[in-house]
């Protein structure tokens, strides 16, 4: 009885068990590198005894929470202090108009179709410094910072047009959430996913209606629109779940934590019925080859030195596990898995002008550690980390499933899966 | 997935046994649940400093009249002198310099100023062998202005009880000045972050070397370095006094290191270290512990042909005790524990309490039970063993090293 009533006392963000002994703070990258930010126990549990007082102790400096989960994953007392830190944010953005800037930054799909149409001008012009200084000027988008080049083809139409008939000859099937970053920027990602589970026996199916999934959106305070679209992405999951069978597969660390975690924590969106079935194409694999339900061959010459790094968000899933031992299995990958540390972008975060500085000085760390990897390329599962880590120390960045395709004996596997 | 071993608890102990067996090329995965109480280590080892009240001088030869159900006796008094030479050597080849040993213990600091015995403490902090013959006279002590995590008062009185002629001196540099504005984390890891970074050294020496005056030892609350003794090294370089750390209060600074320091040894050798992630429960065959599930594997269990519990004690959600019972929470195992609830706790919190001797139990070779039943495959180490106090007998971390290394030979041989 007396055991229950203590849960009765305990609120949705559990900040009651906060013990107050500052883990959080150590590991939180944005209070290592400025003394404007209060840092997580602060501006989570500390500060949200205050804010249930009066929402007037909120504190502007919150902006600069990088939801990067560092806190959480510390934490020994599974407080989860990010979600505090962003539901505050969200109350105190009730009623406020995000700027024009984020509401663009926000929009990767509404971006990205303008862009995609004129993609040749797009990357031209956003490439132009004339363009750069008028955005970093007007729009406050940082001038160092290059738009990830948008494609002249969706993955979408590519999809429909070259591989779609051929999907469903296969013996077993998944879905593919495919996210903005392959859809607009990077197709290749996609089908390297197509080609590597193609080649393992499986056809690829997309969702029957796939919006942007909402991660930027909730960065930028722009939750409302983010819940439309939660609602719209997990009627089309539960679609594929329940009436095709299908996993749902995605190649976007941040698209996935947001689906399974950040629907429910922050916009209400209860997709527990399908959480499960929500997994990085590399967990599916993994566990294919584990149970030796599927064989990847790979190729004899293939020789590369790699260094992975697991993205915050990867690491709040705690899932860079499968993606370390799948790039494990290629003989003559020599990986090199990095020290996580943040790399400071935080998907919109760093784009713009206000935070660059601080965002290359919170991903100094990381790129000091790739640099003393001696790489010839990095892994992870993140885009918008791919972005920072290429534009701060000019080496390749590739997702674990463009690899594990690059290095696979396609052949070979189709062979060795019984295909023909 | 399938490891050789799979360690619950990714602290002290966790990393030792996972060290210990991934160096021997086994295939192993530590669980960790957050970060570990390593964090409030000041940068010291105890083996035993107390028995009865009474202090320990020479531990070995105290270690032999400790009872049956101690961890220690388990694992074999005659054993201890071999272990901890191989957990200073496991030490050492983390990088993590130490130094002491087992014949006689020496004198850690606390924030405090008080004395307490110890096994091995950072080669950059301070250490005193014996309390009779100090290593100094006079001592700067060297005080931050707007510091949290030091009592300098306390500290400074607490040296001079000892016999130290201390000089506490209060100084500050223009970057540490301005660390102040976020009044509420002038912490050691803020310090040392900042500390490691820019110039921010050559302007704490300066300050040393304005301010020491006739000191013969410059005492600096321990801030540097989170991840190595770089820090310190270069501080000593340009200050013209022998230098020495002391304890701050916890996050502190050195476990910090240590822990870093383990777990990135560990990566090396390959294995794997689940941050964030907490083992939820375990499938059995009989008395065997097949696989257990994690909260962030979910459907897919960590399986293996051996495992290990180094999960801690209370302050770790390694025992929990409710309003009925103290249990342990993950695999449901036996524990050597009162049933009276009365019993587990004495009004007067200075004296001994019954819960810290609480823990899982286990049989001679430190396997764990369930119902009786002996698990053939599962170890327990550290914290989360029963039979001793850390807190009042000052055995904690050996505890910790001397039983994961024990159980690493056992699972090898």
């Amino acid at each position: 009885m007396a055991e229950r009533m203590q849960l009765c006392n305990l609120s949705e963000n559990n900040f009651e068990q906060c013990t107050k002994c500052s883990i959080c703070t150590t590991v939180c990258p944005v209070a290592a590198v400025t003394t404007d930010y209060p840092g997580p126990k602060q501006a989570g549990p500390d500060g949200e005894r205050y804010r249930l007082k009066d929402p007037a102790y909120y504190d502007k400096m919150l902006k600069l929470c990088l939801n990067c989960k560092r806190c959480e994953v510390a934490c020994p007392s599974g407080v989860h202090i990010a979600d505090i830190i962003q539901r505050a944010r969200m109350r105190a953005s009730e009623g406020k108009r995000a700027s024009l800037r984020d509401t663009l930054l926000a929009n990767t799909d509404l971006l990205g179709t303008m862009a995609n149409m004129v993609a040749p001008v797009a990357n031209a012009a956003l490439g132009l410094k004339p363009t750069k200084l008028v955005m970093h000027s007007v729009m406050d988008i940082d001038k160092h910072r290059t738009f990830p080049a948008y494609s002249r083809t969706k993955f979408e139409t590519w999809f429909k047009r070259h591989a779609a008939a051929t999907q469903d000859a296969y013996p077993n099937h998944v879905s593919y959430f495919h996210g903005c970053y392959v859809n607009y920027n990077f197709p290749k990602l996609g089908q390297d996913l197509v080609k590597l589970m193609n080649a393992a026996g499986y056809g690829v199916h997309l969702l029957g209606k796939e919006q942007c999934c909402g991660v930027a959106l909730i960065a930028n305070g722009l939750y409302k629109q983010a819940r439309r679209q939660g609602n719209v992405n997990a009627a089309s999951i539960r679609q594929a779940v329940n009436d095709k069978r299908h996993m749902v597969l995605t190649t976007s660390s941040s698209c996935t934590f947001n689906l399974r975690d950040e629907y429910p924590a922050m916009l209400d969106i209860d997709t527990s019925d399908v959480r499960d079935s929500i997994m990085l194409a590399t967990r599916f694999i993994y566990n294919l080859v584990d149970e030796e339900k599927i064989k990847l061959v790979f190729k004899q010459n293939y020789k590369r030195r790699i260094a992975y790094h697991t993205a915050c968000h990867m690491q709040r899933m705690g899932w860079q596990l499968y993606s370390i031992e799948l790039l494990r299995m290629i003989p003559g990958l020599d990986l090199q898995v990095l020290e996580q540390e943040c790399c400071g972008i935080s998907g919109t975060y760093g784009f713009k002008k206000e935070n660059y500085e601080r965002s290359q000085a919170i991903g100094s760390i990381l790129f000091k550690s790739i640099e003393e990897a001696r790489v010839e390329a990095v892994a992870t599962d993140c885009e918008t980390c791919k972005w920072q880590i290429e534009m701060s120390t000019g080496l390749p960045v590739e997702n674990p499933v463009s690899i594990l395709a690059d290095a696979l004996d396609v052949e070979a596997t189709r062979q060795a899966n019984g295909l023909k | 997935m399938r490891m050789d071993t799979v360690i619950i608890g990714g602290g002290l102990s966790g990393l030792t046994c996972g060290i210990a067996l991934a160096k021997r090329g086994q295939r192993v995965a530590i669980v960790a649940s957050g970060q570990s109480t390593l964090m409030f280590n000041g940068g010291s080892m105890e083996l035993l400093g107390s028995i009865g009240g009474k202090t320990v001088t020479s531990p070995l030869e105290a270690i032999a009249t400790l009872p049956q159900s101690h961890p220690y006796s388990k694992i074999g008094a005659g054993n201890i002198a071999a272990l901890a030479a191989s957990a200073k050597e496991l030490l050492a080849d983390a990088g993590i310099n130490m130094e002491g040993n087992t014949s006689a213990n020496h004198w850690r600091i606390t924030p405090m100023g008080v004395a307490k015995p110890a096994w091995l403490t950072l080669s950059d902090h301070l250490r005193i062998d014996n309390l009779d013959n100090l290593p100094a006279k006079r001592v700067a002590l060297m005080c931050i202005r707007g510091f949290f995590d030091e009592p300098n008062g306390m500290l400074a009185q607490g040296l001079r009880d000892l016999g130290f002629e201390v000089k506490a001196i209060e100084f500050t540099t223009d970057d540490i000045t301005t660390l102040r504005r976020s009044p509420s984390e002038m912490r050691a890891s803020s310090l040392a972050k900042h500390l490691g970074s820019n110039n921010a050294l050559q302007r704490v020496a300066d300050q040393i070397n304005a301010l020491a005056g006739d000191a013969d030892i410059v005492l600096l609350p321990s801030v540097l370095g989170q991840n190595d003794d770089n820090d310190f090294q270069s501080l000593q370089a340009m200050a013209r006094k022998p230098l020495r750390l002391v304890a701050t209060l916890p996050p502190a600074v050195a476990g910090m290191r240590m822990q870093t320091q383990l777990r990135h040894y560990f990566k090396m050798l390959g294995g794997n270290y689940l941050m964030g992630d907490t083992a939820v429960s375990g499938a059995f065959d009989g008395d065997r512990l097949t696989s257990i599930t994690t909260a962030k594997l979910g459907d897919m269990p960590l399986k293996a042909d051996q495992f290990v519990l180094a999960t801690g004690s209370f302050i770790s959600r390694g025992l929990v005790a409710d309003y009925e019972r103290v249990y342990e929470p993950v695999l449901g195992l036996d524990v050597d524990a009162d049933a009276d609830r009365e019993q587990w706790t004495r009004f007067n919190i200075l004296e001994p309490q019954a819960y810290m001797g609480y823990g899982v139990a286990t049989d001679g070779n430190l396997r764990c039970s369930k119902q009786g039943t002996t698990i053939q495959n599962l170890h327990a180490i550290g914290s989360v063993l029963s039979g001793h106090d850390a807190v009042k007998m000052g055995d904690g971390t050996g505890v910790s090293m001397l039983t994961a290394l024990a159980a690493a030979q056992s699972i090898l041989a």
